[in-house]
């Protein structure tokens, strides 16, 4: 039964409120129609976790090389979160020019060379904070506290579902761990449940939790069939006795719905059907998932980020809105995210390297396949990193100043917006870009006007945007 | 020059008599005109919103837009048109200025509009207190002639008026069930429905029945399950979770005695008021009560951030936005739970639609100022010791302050003057091999014998021509020179990676043992031809401590001159196991990485000089001064923490605090109340005038400001706040509880938005009804929440059936009225403990204490894993109730948070119920669901039951409270007969008549 006869034999009920009810997977948007006409469909935030440095990957600052060694003063007093401020600190990558424009980057994210085209870059995002768990909030759900919906489920919420057998929100999260925050950046708040990201891990034996049985001593695939024909019937037997309620129908279906997603889900996920050279061109090691990575190196990096670019295409193919990738996991030691407090070269090398190949080879992709032009990729992190040194080879953190590039969904390529010669603030303070603009203007991408999308909650009308965000016309 | 000075000067004595008097005709500003625009146009005219690009804060941004005001110019100025006129555009979407207002704006603009230049305006509208919930109380005699059930006649009241006529009683079995489930959380047991049902059922008289109804709503309101079933309700206000959230998400050993008191203080019946006020102020208005400490773990229930608190500090803007967070936190928790009062909307601008101004907001702030949230004693010593203990801490965290200064300073100096240095020191010992770890080269693995051929290779990557070849033996500065170099080798040069054909000699030393080079390169003549593949090969190894094994530093090709290295970075392979690591790699050999200290002594000289700079500047930092108070303040700190062991108890709450030893950068305060300022828009950066403790002025006789003079003290706020709060004529509080009450036993609300009672939240369905159990609640001396829930559930109202009614639903489909009672699902933790106790599993009796895990945890030194798919379903510790659970805050339980438990980010005061394709895969596929239908399919086998029908019998009276119909009886049948007991079980707790409550 397919998602219109259903309409069908629910007759004339309430269906508006029936589906806000229901939070059944392939239920429509709230915002119908759109506020205006839509460039793009659905997006792809890249979150690297930890905080990756703009001055040694994406924002070329010559000055850095110049002053190496050199006492950092930027003219004016510099609060750091962990340490004090150390010498200028020079990036230990040489920079090098690409693509029409000519635009600078550092050999570890050279890969992205191929496509910087087709890449907008803004140089002067500023933060709220220089903590992690904050920032990292700020970026997933607008606020810099926990209790709202990720920008994720706000999409969900307002767009709905394009497909009936898959979420409309997907995580793939880092595999050795979430980000601070946890789960709370893909959380919904106060918007209905299913708007809640889905979390997918590609390449783990169980990719999505409670997809199938358990192992099992008494669940054999034909008492599981035979149980889930018997509960259709006995459950539709009770929704028909019990006049008035569409929850109990709703239940039924949702266990339909559920078989559907079984099949659809295991699809999606099977990267083996895609052509050699498809795998290769995401990195996807000979080894598969199990690739060597008790040293933090560019093979295993690439192999696992790519593995996620490849899986988000196939899910943006099949209807996804929404897909959320993490590079990095939380804080802790050995690093295994971006936090280079210790040591930039170590860390950064090779996690930039591995991003830079899968998300070069997925905006190829999609561009291939005419899906870029309305699929929104924003890549995103908490903050960006002090031109000065902390300890002798790290840096700290920059909240004043970062970076982030959108390909894709009518943004127009280019670079929009400097940080100043140190990269340490924007190089207008009065005019600078924060997050609230970004997510209002990939909302306006998708035809959402972030002014009206709001949800009553204690009082207050919300919105992803919170009081704030400007259009980033220029870009559009 | 003189007649231009001279009209300059004219000039100005003109203008300085055109302004004289013009301001003396003009209305005073400050006491005029000023509280006319806080009043009706800051709210949106200020610089924030900025409205209209149009900013009334100061008289610069005032007179930045261009028209807006033109001083002298009343009738030009844009200011005056838009708040004339018959339908005045301003102020927007509220009543006009009055005409005596709109003139004294007119004069003044006539008079040259004088505005003090430091003078800022501020929002500052009129606190209108028109609204339902801040209206006393009101008394109301029961309507009708029932005076059974006050909650029946005021209930039939609404019915009538909307011509809704009442469904009948649900059936006893449907009765029962839902009386166990909204009291106790679990499922009846099979005999006591039967028992119920056949009393109930053939009861001779309304009485009788009456009496066997409040009969069975006292067994369960007696039992300890009671408590734990509605201290959810209370945990999910409290935002009560077991780990910090934020980053890292630390785990709260000691957070479940909140826990255990919230089910305590239901199971006692403790008077409202009191549950109130311990859990704002218990410390201070109940000395020596253990309770009046464990319930201010409901201030710290909340999300805390240990980075922000912990290693940034207060000195930095990030750890004060982790205070100011906190602060709000608390003062946010205490007026949505208690006050239905959403007081933080208050914190960047006034309440946009109830009476509460910033002022208000930050008053209580200074409430909370002076606490933070760790572990607290809460038995163990006497009031006097407490003092004692107190008095001691205040000096350890002075000392530990001092020590945290000093430290901090010289590590800033030390920072600025020798970071740059240092880096230079690393650069070189990494370039010339000498670091603490530098990448030496590449190194077999260990031969048994000496004479075991071995070889390393290096691939140009094409056919280049090489003037010379280099072997570089390996050395850390340190130890042994020319370590692992073979003592015989043969150098070769192919085309032929393997090198079984076109080999070329270019060196043998495998004759004879070669002396060792130490340092020195070893250099081979090549020449033409070109080459592709260098082979080293060993035929003699070296003995070092692990063994036989060959090393080599650096490998080059280079040409004539020697200015190109054609192996740097290119491909090396051996023929032994080789070893990858930071020192030995393979990549190492061509890196470029070796020690040079023999042959570039300028460097080494540069070395030592840089590390006699960097010595003498730390000695210089580090004075003897410095040293030496640091000595004495280390001292003395061993000595009080010393004391501080005699004052020890292992009775630990995590609780608000003002006295524990600070550690890292979390500093108590000693019970000091940090200054606390008013901060425009929300910014710490922008702080006005300083905040004393006070409250909302929210009702006739609520005090503004709990203390005339500055100097108060930290615990006697808070007493004065919860004496605010359970004050007689508050309107709120009581009628908050009241509401909730209704909530937790009717199922839904009054009042749909139970913790906002403002303008934005809803109006209530039955005020009357929620002002009498307002009062009820008040007026009781005992205060009882059992008592109140008695009259809700032995109503008729909550006794009807939940069966449909298309002429009632056509008036009120929503069934505000309660025509009919409202089918619910089971909640979350419903859901598990149904599991657990049908299964026969549950420990019922394993009550308190620390909580159980349901998650394996990894990694607990620095971020915490909550790894849930690890847990073993059947592990006997975790078959408790779901309320012993250890909650995780950023890592939610899975399956509990699929089924719409609450998140513990926020106060939830009513869940989410959905319907949804992944609680379908959650309910069918889980592992607990797995596992206790395995469980339940053995407990089924084992008792031993004579047919089909009898077991599918007993799985529904077990699981649904009733004996099996007949489709269920033919269907589960067959299905138990092909799949077994187990797969029963498991289609049993999939159905909706398992999960719904009629």
């Amino acid at each position: 039964m397919n998602r219109r006869s259903f309409i069908g034999t629910m007759g004339s009920m309430a269906l508006g409120s029936m589906f806000f009810r229901d939070g059944l997977l392939g239920s429509p948007g709230v915002v119908q129609p759109l506020h205006h006409k839509p460039k793009a469909k659905r997006v792809i935030q890249l979150f690297m976790a930890g905080a990756t440095s703009h001055v040694d990957t994406f924002d070329y600052k010559p000055l850095l090389g110049q002053r190496d060694g050199e006492s950092w003063d930027p003219g004016e007093a510099v609060e750091l979160f962990q340490s004090r401020p150390g010498a200028t600190f020079a990036s230990p990558w040489n920079f090098n020019p690409y693509g029409q424009s000519g635009k600078m980057l550092s050999d570890i994210v050279a890969p992205l060379g191929e496509v910087v085209d087709d890449m907008s870059f803004i140089h002067n995002l500023v933060g709220k904070t220089g903590v992690h768990s904050q920032a990292t909030l700020l970026q997933t759900t607008g606020f810099n506290f926990a209790g709202f919906p990720s920008a994720g489920s706000w999409v969900s919420y307002a767009l709905g579902s394009e497909n009936d057998d898959l979420p409309t929100f997907v995580v793939l999260p880092d595999h050795r761990g979430f980000a601070s925050n946890g789960a709370k950046n893909w959380g919904t708040g106060f918007l209905p449940a299913q708007h809640q990201g889905t979390l997918i891990r590609p390449g783990n034996p169980t990719p999505i939790t409670d997809l199938h049985p358990p192992k099992s001593s008494f669940i054999t695939p034909e008492s599981d069939q035979a149980g889930l024909n018997l509960l259709n019937r006995l459950n539709s037997i009770h929704a028909a006795e019990r006049e008035g309620d569409n929850r109990l129908s709703a239940r039924v279906r949702a266990y339909e719905l559920a078989g559907a997603m079984q099949l659809s889900a295991s699809d999606a996920l099977d990267v083996s059907q895609e052509p050699q050279y498809i795998q290769d061109m995401y990195g996807l090691a000979p080894e598969g998932p199990g690739v060597n990575d008790s040293v933090l190196n560019t093979k295993a990096e690439t192999e696992f980020f790519g593995r996620k670019c490849l899986v988000a295409r196939r899910l943006l193919e099949r209807g996804v809105r929404f897909v959320q990738i993490w590079s990095g996991n939380d804080n802790g030691f050995p690093r295994r995210n971006w936090d280079s407090h210790e040591n930039l070269k170590r860390d950064h090398e090779p996690l930039a390297l591995g991003m830079a190949h899968g998300t070069a080879a997925l905006i190829k992709d999609l561009k291939q396949r005419g899906m870029l032009e309305d699929t929104i990729i924003l890549w995103t992190t908490e903050f960006g990193r002090m031109p000065c040194s902390q300890g002798s080879a790290g840096r700290d953190h920059n909240p004043f100043v970062f970076t982030n590039w959108i390909s894709g969904g009518g943004f127009k390529p280019g670079t929009y917006g400097e940080s100043d010669e140190w990269g340490y603030k924007p190089q207008d303070r009065s005019n600078y870009t924060s997050v609230y603009d970004i997510h209002a203007t990939i909302l306006h991408q998708l035809g959402i006007d972030h002014e009206k999308l709001t949800v009553r909650n204690n009082s207050i009308d919300r919105r992803l945007t919170d009081v704030h965000g400007h259009l980033l016309s220029d870009m559009i | 020059m003189g007649p231009s000075l001279f009209s300059s000067l004219f000039l100005f004595i003109l203008v300085m008599i055109a302004a004289t008097i013009a301001a003396s005709a003009a209305p005073d500003f400050e006491s005029e005109i000023a509280p006319i625009f806080e009043a009706n146009c800051l709210s949106c005219h200020n610089s924030a919103d900025a409205e209209g690009d149009f900013v009334l804060q100061t008289r610069a941004e005032a007179f930045d837009h261009p028209d807006a005001i033109q001083p002298g110019e009343a009738s030009q100025s844009y200011l005056i048109d838009q708040i004339t006129g018959l339908d005045p555009a301003m102020p927007e979407g509220d009543d006009p200025l009055s005409e005596e207002e709109v003139d004294l704006i007119f004069e003044w603009i006539n008079g040259g509009a004088p505005w003090p230049e430091e003078r800022v305006l501020r929002d500052d509208p009129p606190r209108d207190l028109d609204w339902w919930s801040l209206k006393p109380v009101q008394k109301t005699n029961l309507p009708g002639n029932r005076t059974d059930n006050p909650l029946d006649a005021f209930v039939d009241q609404k019915l009538k008026e909307h011509d809704l006529e009442p469904v009948g009683e649900a059936e006893p079995r449907t009765l029962i069930r839902r009386l166990s489930y909204d009291l106790t959380g679990l499922p009846p047991v099979p005999e006591e429905v039967e028992r119920f049902v056949d009393g109930y059922g053939s009861a001779k008289s309304e009485r009788s029945r009456d009496e066997i109804w409040k009969a069975f709503i006292d067994r369960y309101l007696d039992s300890p399950e009671f408590g734990e079933k509605w201290a959810q309700h209370w945990l999910d206000l409290a935002r009560f979770a077991e780990t910090h959230g934020y980053d890292k998400d630390k785990l709260r050993p000691n957070a479940w005695p909140y826990r255990d008191y919230v089910i305590r203080s239901f199971n006692e019946d403790k008077p409202y008021g009191r549950f109130v006020q311990e859990q704002v102020a218990g410390d201070v208005l109940f000395p020596g009560d253990p309770d009046g400490i464990i319930g201010l773990g409901f201030l710290a229930a909340g999300p805390w951030d240990h980075v922000g608190h912990y290693e940034v500090g207060e000195d930095k803007l990030d750890g004060r936005i982790a205070k100011h967070h906190d602060r709000d936190e608390m003062v946010s928790a205490v007026f949505n739970v208690f006050q239905s009062t959403t007081v933080q909307c208050a914190q960047c601008h006034h309440h946009k639609f109830d009476p509460i101004k910033m002022e208000d907001y930050y008053r209580l702030h200074a409430v909370f100022s002076a606490v933070d949230r760790s572990d607290r004693m809460y038995e163990g010593l006497t009031p006097e010791q407490t003092v004692e203990r107190n008095q001691l801490l205040t000096r350890i965290n002075r000392l530990k302050r001092e020590t945290y200064n000093i430290n901090a300073d010289v590590e800033r100096e030390l920072t600025a003057r020798v970071s740059g240095i240092k880096r230079r020191i690393r650069e070189i010992k990494e370039t010339y091999g000498t670091g603490n770890n530098p990448r030496l080269g590449f190194r077999s693995d260990v031969k048994s014998k000496a004479d075991s051929d071995t070889w390393v290779q290096v691939d140009l990557g094409k056919s280049t021509s090489v003037t010379q070849i280099f072997l570089i033996p390996a050395f850390d500065g340190k130890s042994e020179k020319g370590y692992g170099f073979p003592l015989r080798y043969r150098v070769e040069a192919s085309d032929d990676p393997a090198f079984e054909q076109n080999v070329r000699l270019l060196m043998d030393a495998s004759q004879e043992d070669q002396l060792n080079p130490g340092t020195e390169t070893v250099a081979v003549d090549v020449g033409p031809p070109a080459i592709q593949y260098i082979r080293v090969t060993a035929t003699r190894l070296k003995e070092e401590s692990t063994g036989h094994l060959i090393a080599l530093g650096e490998l080059q090709a280079v040409d004539s001159f020697a200015e190109k290295n054609f192996a740097h970075n290119t491909t090396v392979t051996s023929s032994a196991s080789l070893e990858e690591g930071e020192r030995w790699n393979p990549e190492n050999l061509v890196d470029d990485v070796f020690y040079r200290g023999d042959f570039d002594q300028g460097v080494f000289e540069e070395l030592r000089a840089l590390e006699a700079e960097r010595d003498r500047i730390t000695a210089e930092v580090r004075s003897p001064d410095i040293e030496a108070r640091r000595k004495e303040v280390t001292a003395e700190l061993k000595v009080l923490e010393e004391q501080l062991k005699s004052y020890q108890s292992k009775s630990l709450v995590y609780a608000a605090n003002a006295n524990w030893p600070s550690v890292g950068r979390f500093f108590a305060t000693d019970g000091k109340p940090r200054p606390i300022h008013l901060l425009n828009r929300g910014d710490l950066e922008s702080p006005g005038e300083e905040m004393s403790p006070g409250a909302l002025p929210l009702w006739d006789g609520a005090p503004e400001t709990f203390f005339e003079s500055a100097d108060w003290q930290e615990g006697e706020a808070r007493a004065e706040l919860a004496r605010y709060l359970t004050r007689q004529d508050n309107p709120l509080l009581w009628r908050t509880m009241a509401n909730r009450l209704v909530q937790w036993t009717l199922g839904k609300p009054l009042v749909g938005s139970p913790n906002d009672f403002g303008r934005a939240g809803m109006e209530p369905s039955h005020p009357e009804l929620l002002d009498f159990l307002a009062i009820r609640l008040r007026d009781d001396p005992q205060q009882s929440v059992m008592s109140l829930v008695r009259l809700l559930v032995s109503s008729d109202t909550y006794r009807r059936s939940s069966q449909h009614d298309s002429n009632n639903a056509a008036i009120d489909s929503n069934n505000q009225y309660w025509w009919r009672a409202d089918r619910r699902r089971l909640t979350a933790e419903e859901f598990r403990d149904s599991l657990l106790t049908v299964s026969g599993v549950l420990k019922l009796e394993e009550r308190g204490g620390p909580s159980f895990y349901d998650f394996v945890i990894e990694k607990p030194q620095h971020s915490p894993h909550y790894e849930y798919h690890l847990h073993d379903p059947n592990d006997p510790n975790s078959h408790r109730r779901t309320v012993y659970r250890f909650v995780v805050r950023s890592q939610p339980q899975p399956m509990l948070t699929t089924l719409d438990c609450a998140d513990p980010s926020i106060s939830v005061a009513v869940r989410d119920e959905s319907t949804s394709a992944l609680q379908a895969l959650t309910q069918w596929n889980h592992a607990l669901v797995e596992a206790m239908a395995k469980r339940f399919g053995e407990r089924l086998s084992n008792e031993a039951l004579p047919s089909t029908e009898a077991v599918v019998n007993r799985a529904t009276s077990l699981a649904l409270g009733r004996p099996a119909n007949s489709d269920e009886l033919q269907l589960l049948g067959q299905h138990y007969e092909t799949y077994g007991a187990a797969s029963l079980a498991r289609v049993v707790f999939n159905l909706n008549d398992f999960t719904y409550l009629d």
